[in-house]
């Protein structure tokens, strides 16, 4: 069944957003990716699969520098973004970051009303010129998340107070606020329920429109359900990588297959 | 299995390979015997530490209440200007070469009228009668007839403080057989005490120059106050809370936040935590030796005080804060970051505001701690001996010789008048006042801004 909705997909665009070669990663002694080059397409859902401690968490906080806050993580290699090195000396994180926007495992609004949860970005960032602009891109960031029928009466409320699944809309309304042109999502449903899931994988599907996502699953049937490609990482190695069809229905590597069908992972 | 009609409960099957559950087997008892007898430890350590608190309470209540309450003599005073005023010109200057031993008699002509008036018998002569005041009594005469002239010449009703003795033997600390070698009081002069009580120009009654006014000879205990000290001490509490918060706060959030983790670091991490531990007396030396000796800082200055308690108070403030940035989560910082803000706007809009309760109360606690801190101000001699009232003694602040409300006390104990004694129990009803409010305010903080996420 999920086959038949992989087949209708179709990827519909070549242009390369996120290049890696040779990527390396240590947390101290411990090699944690090695060797990973990869080419993540524009406007297409990729996801990361593989078991526990595979590195794919690693490499994706790689993409937006998340790793520069952890002291003895080491990054070599190179990772460009629309062909400019973001290990590059001259660039700096948090300009990355508002380029590359990020949604983690764990719901996590801050503590403030939901309003200014969505509002945070666009205002240190200075994208609204007034009140009446900050609204407009409040109120398009959580439609864009599909929370805005469900919070439109009580924007004040904390967003601590939300449901799960609200709570991870809310996260990536935040995201998406700032107009990043790459979303990378961290296990996003990992802490929600089935129905939150759905909820947020629809999502997913429509902010492919407008940016490149990336996606960190231990859900091999939710890789399946909203990627368009897929790559396998196994012991810190891209195993393989390509298009989720291929990868679910005809994987190259023994290595994956055995992961596919559940004898490792 | 069972049959939804069946109404009644199997019956009980008979024991099995573990028996009865209707049957304790002897591990259980034991090991249920040791849940009681432990729990029994923990009721009875309970009632000790509770049992202790009521002694402490009750010895400090019963013993410093009667400081807040004074034994008053009052009288009507002529106040004759050919004794006052000779010239008749009313000129201050002259009136001011009246000292109070012009003053004395007038008090024994007083009480002369009053014995008369209330037709009392007593033995005593007028100067005898005048004993039962405080030594002071001339003297607030003389300032009350200096700040206003124009009452000479007119008779007016005064309040004036009974002797220590006098007020000892109104709060039964002072009794007959305790004055048999006292030369400050005779027993006449005891008997004559309680006539006036009977005829109502003697009564006891609170004393608010305990808390506003400040400290006296050790011939006056009856006059001694707590109001110069304290303010001694708000001065002190506004030098830690304006050093101590903002150097504790910046120093713990670079340590938390920015500082790189290494053997530097880690040092000052060690040591942060040995100044913790280290006795006050050393940071009262250490005061001495930098901010007087070296630096010339007056001595028994609240600045000085200040300052030595800050140093003290830093390490405290900075491992609460150190805690309360620990204790905020992860996941808000990453939040901040992934949404593009730098690591300062992380901090300090999300962070900190989410640390500020934490902080608060450990800066309460630090400064409630250095409240009642006593050794190091006797170092640096913060115990200064302010016998004028309030405005005049503390007018330049911070830099006025002045007391603290724990080395007031101190002092106090030190004197050798049990009147003082008692003066001691009641600063200590003071100073417990302010430190148990600081705390409860803490408690309400923590409890009022206390978020979950």
């Amino acid at each position: 069944m999920n086959d038949m909705r992989i087949l209708e997909r179709d990827v519909d665009t070549n242009t390369i957003k996120i290049a890696a070669r040779g990527v390396q990663v240590y947390y101290g002694d411990n090699h944690a990716i090695k060797d990973v080059d990869v080419d993540i397409q524009d406007k297409t859902v990729t996801a990361f699969i593989g078991p526990s401690g595979c590195g794919k968490s690693t490499f994706l906080r790689c993409l937006n520098r998340m790793n520069d806050t952890i002291d003895i993580c080491r990054v070599q290699g190179d990772i460009h973004i629309d062909g400019e090195d973001i290990y590059d000396k001259r660039v700096d994180p948090v300009q990355l970051r508002a380029k590359v926007g990020m949604v983690f495992q764990k719901p996590n609004p801050f503590p403030k009303s939901i309003y200014d949860n969505v509002a945070y970005g666009p205002r240190i960032h200075g994208l609204a010129k007034n009140k009446a602009e900050l609204d407009e891109i409040v109120e398009n960031a959580l439609r864009r998340a599909a929370i805005w029928n469900e919070v439109k009466d009580r924007l004040t409320a904390p967003g601590t107070g939300l449901s799960g699944g609200q709570q991870q809309r809310l996260c990536i309304a935040r995201a998406v606020a700032t107009e990043p042109e790459v979303l990378l999502m961290d296990e996003p449903c990992s802490a929600l329920d089935p129905i939150a899931t759905a909820q947020v994988e629809e999502l997913i599907d429509e902010l492919r429109q407008n940016y490149s996502v990336v996606i960190v699953t231990h859900s091999m049937q939710q890789a399946a359900r909203v990627s368009q490609k897929t790559a396998f990482f196994h012991l810190g190695n891209l195993v393989e990588y390509g298009e989720t069809g291929n990868i679910f229905t005809n994987p190259e590597d023994p290595r994956t297959e055995s992961y596919i069908t559940g004898r490792i992972g | 299995m069972t049959d939804a009609t069946t109404s009644s409960l199997p019956s009980a099957t008979p024991v099995s390979g573990k028996g009865s559950l209707m049957q304790q087997d002897a591990r259980t008892r034991k090991r249920n015997a040791a849940e009681t007898r432990f729990k029994a430890y923990g009721i009875a350590a309970i009632t000790i530490g509770m049992l202790m608190l009521l002694v402490l309470v009750y010895n400090i209540v019963s013993r410093g209440t009667g400081a807040f309450q004074q034994t008053f003599v009052t009288l009507e005073v002529a106040l004759p200007a050919e004794k006052l005023d000779k010239n008749g010109t009313r000129n201050l200057d002259d009136i001011k070469k009246v000292s109070t031993f012009g003053y004395t008699p007038l008090l024994r002509d007083a009480f002369e009228a009053k014995v008369a008036d209330k037709s009392i018998e007593t033995e005593l002569s007028g100067k005898e009668m005048a004993g039962i005041l405080s030594a002071g009594a001339a003297a607030q005469l003389r300032d009350f007839v200096l700040a206003d002239p124009t009452v000479i010449g007119s008779t007016v009703a005064f309040e004036f403080l009974a002797s220590s003795r006098v007020d000892g033997y109104l709060k039964s600390r002072v009794s007959r057989d305790s004055i048999a070698n006292d030369k400050n009081i005779s027993a006449e002069q005891l008997d004559f005490v309680d006539q006036l009580t009977a005829s109502g120009a003697i009564e006891k009654r609170f004393n608010l120059a305990f808390i506003t006014g400040a400290d006296s000879s050790d011939a006056r205990p009856e006059a001694a106050g707590m109001g110069v000290s304290m303010m001694g001490s708000l001065f002190m509490m506004l030098v830690v809370l304006a050093l101590a918060l903002p150097i504790g706060v910046a120093a713990s959030i670079y340590l938390e936040e920015f500082a790189p983790k290494n053997w530097l670091t880690d040092i000052i991490e060690v040591n942060i935590s040995n100044l913790a531990a280290v006795p006050s007396i050393v940071f009262g030396i250490l005061g001495l030796a930098v901010f007087i000796n070296y630096m010339h800082l007056p001595t028994s200055a609240p600045l000085v005080g200040g300052l030595v308690l800050t140093l003290m108070t830093l390490p405290t403030i900075i491992i609460s804060t150190r805690a309360s940035l620990k204790a905020v989560p992860p996941s808000i910082r990453d939040a901040a970051l992934g949404v593009g803000a730098s690591k300062m706007q992380s901090v300090f809009h999300h962070v900190l505001p989410l640390a500020a309760p934490g902080i608060l109360t450990g800066t309460i606690i630090g400064l409630a701690q250095a409240l009642g801190e006593t050794a190091p101000l006797l170092l640096i001699g913060m115990v200064g001996f302010i016998a004028s009232n309030p405005p005049d003694s503390i007018a330049s602040g911070l830099l006025d010789p002045n007391s603290a409300m724990p080395a007031q006390i101190y002092e106090w104990a030190k004197r050798a008048d049990p009147a003082f004694y008692e003066r001691a129990w009641g600063g200590i009803i003071i100073l417990l006042l302010f430190l148990v409010t600081m705390n409860t305010i803490a408690v309400i903080l923590r409890r009022r801004f206390e978020r979950r996420w």
